[in-house]
């Protein structure tokens, strides 16, 4: 109890810091939902949809990439984005966009397999349906999509939880640096470690909230289809 | 025209289709007889280009339409369903679910059609695009006598309008016997009884 009274003593004391971080949060998981739903979705339509060769093979690598753990992800992105790495010269270790890198890398997996797996369930009576209507192969493929858009919607979802829960990779690649790259999170893991345990869970249920949020949001921009 | 040779496909396997010469003329309809499992579908999927043959070769004029089996309603109204992917005017799909009995129920989901509704949804979805053949897959297996009826006078019009082929299966002799000039009866994938006159 104690830890809900100071969350929302935390909330209404309008911290700037507290907001400055709830800001970095929600810029790093939009960016990075977005940007792996855009690489995913199709991706995982077509795979869902379409025979050919090495399709088997290439789902059982999106199917590993999809257990990927985030601390290896965050050091392959700060391998790729140090100093001395092939990226070196972009400048952009311990900053948000590089947090974003990893966490596509994390969340792209994700949404293609799920959306694949989602597509090929629903996608036969559609396709045959639209063929039969001599429709061409990208309307078939965006019509998949749209029918399948209420399932889909989990999945953006999964892919905004994965983004918004994480914490290895983001630690390793962003730093947790104050007014700077720290996230929810890595704010959570420095109080743990500092031994605030009840200030650390009063972030925890504002991450939760904020989670929440969301999902109603997103529920009353895509309805279930009975309700379309 | 519409002309198949040697048109055969297995399953593992097992023939289950083998069509040795069957020819459609432009603006015929051919009913397609036959019990479960006699290759009516994978005929109709093959012509529709859903499944590839395994040997033989055919040639049909394009476009080429197809009826599944069985229809998906996407989501939306009726009208908005007839008019997918086509520029034609919402009146013009309005008259074409009027002419199928369907008028009173545009306004409706698509989803929440019976299946004899949706089974004639699905041919308007059809018959508001032009076409050189259309291959209807049991189309009225769902319907009731007068849904049947409408389906044969809406295929009667939209044949003589676009001057087509229809290549049809059916288990109801009575609706080949109303919209086809000629009917196959197929077992076992092969053509047991040759093309015969049926009006």
């Amino acid at each position: 109890m104690e830890s809900v009274k100071q969350a929302f003593e935390l909330l209404f004391s309008l911290d700037k810091e507290l907001f400055q971080i709830i800001g970095v949060t929600m810029r790093m998981s939009f960016f990075s939902t977005l940007i792996s739903c855009l690489i995913g979705l199709p991706l995982g339509a077509l795979l869902g949809t379409k025979r050919f060769k090495g399709k088997s093979f290439i789902l059982k690598i999106v199917h590993t990439l999809m257990g990927l753990p985030p601390v290896v992800a965050g050091l392959f992105v700060y391998a790729l984005f140090t100093h001395y790495g092939p990226l070196g010269q972009l400048n952009m270790l311990f900053t948000v966009r590089v947090m974003v890198v990893a966490q596509c890398i994390l969340i792209t997996p994700v949404v293609i397999g799920l959306s694949a797996s989602i597509v090929r369930d629903r996608s036969k009576p559609v396709i045959e349906t639209a063929r039969g209507m001599g429709l061409s192969n990208t309307k078939v493929l965006g019509l998949c999509l749209r029918e399948s858009r209420a399932s889909l919607l989990s999945v953006v979802l999964n892919a905004f939880g994965r983004s918004i829960a994480e914490v290895g990779a983001v630690s390793i690649v962003g730093g947790n640096i104050q007014w700077k790259t720290r996230v929810m999170t890595t704010a959570i893991m420095l109080e743990t470690n500092k031994g605030r345990f009840s200030f650390a869970l009063a972030l925890g249920l504002i991450l939760l909230m904020i989670a929440f949020i969301v999902n109603i949001l997103a529920s009353f921009i895509v309805k279930e289809p009975a309700d379309d | 025209m519409i002309k198949i040779e040697n048109v055969k496909k297995y399953y593992k396997e097992r023939c289950v289709l083998d069509i040795e010469s069957l020819t459609v003329e432009q603006g015929e309809t051919l009913a397609i007889l036959g019990a479960n499992g006699s290759g009516k579908t994978t005929l109709l999927r093959i012509l529709a280009g859903l499944l590839k043959a395994d040997e033989g070769s055919f040639e049909l004029p394009a476009p080429v339409l197809y009826l599944p089996q069985q229809s998906y309603a996407f989501a939306g109204n009726l009208v908005r369903n007839v008019l997918m992917g086509t520029k034609a005017a919402a009146g013009e799909a309005e008259q074409l679910l009027d002419s199928m009995g369907l008028g009173a129920l545009k306004e409706k989901k698509a989803a929440s059609l019976s299946g004899g509704e949706l089974q004639r949804l699905a041919l308007c979805r059809l018959l508001i695009r032009p076409a050189k053949v259309l291959l209807l897959d049991e189309p009225t297996a769902a319907c009731d006598a007068q849904g049947t009826a409408l389906i044969a006078e809406a295929l009667a019009d939209y044949q003589q309008k676009e001057g087509c082929s229809i290549l049809l299966s059916t288990h109801e002799k009575e609706f080949a016997t109303a919209c086809a000039h000629h009917s196959i009866t197929l077992r076992d994938g092969k053509i047991e009884k040759e093309q015969e006159e049926v009006c």
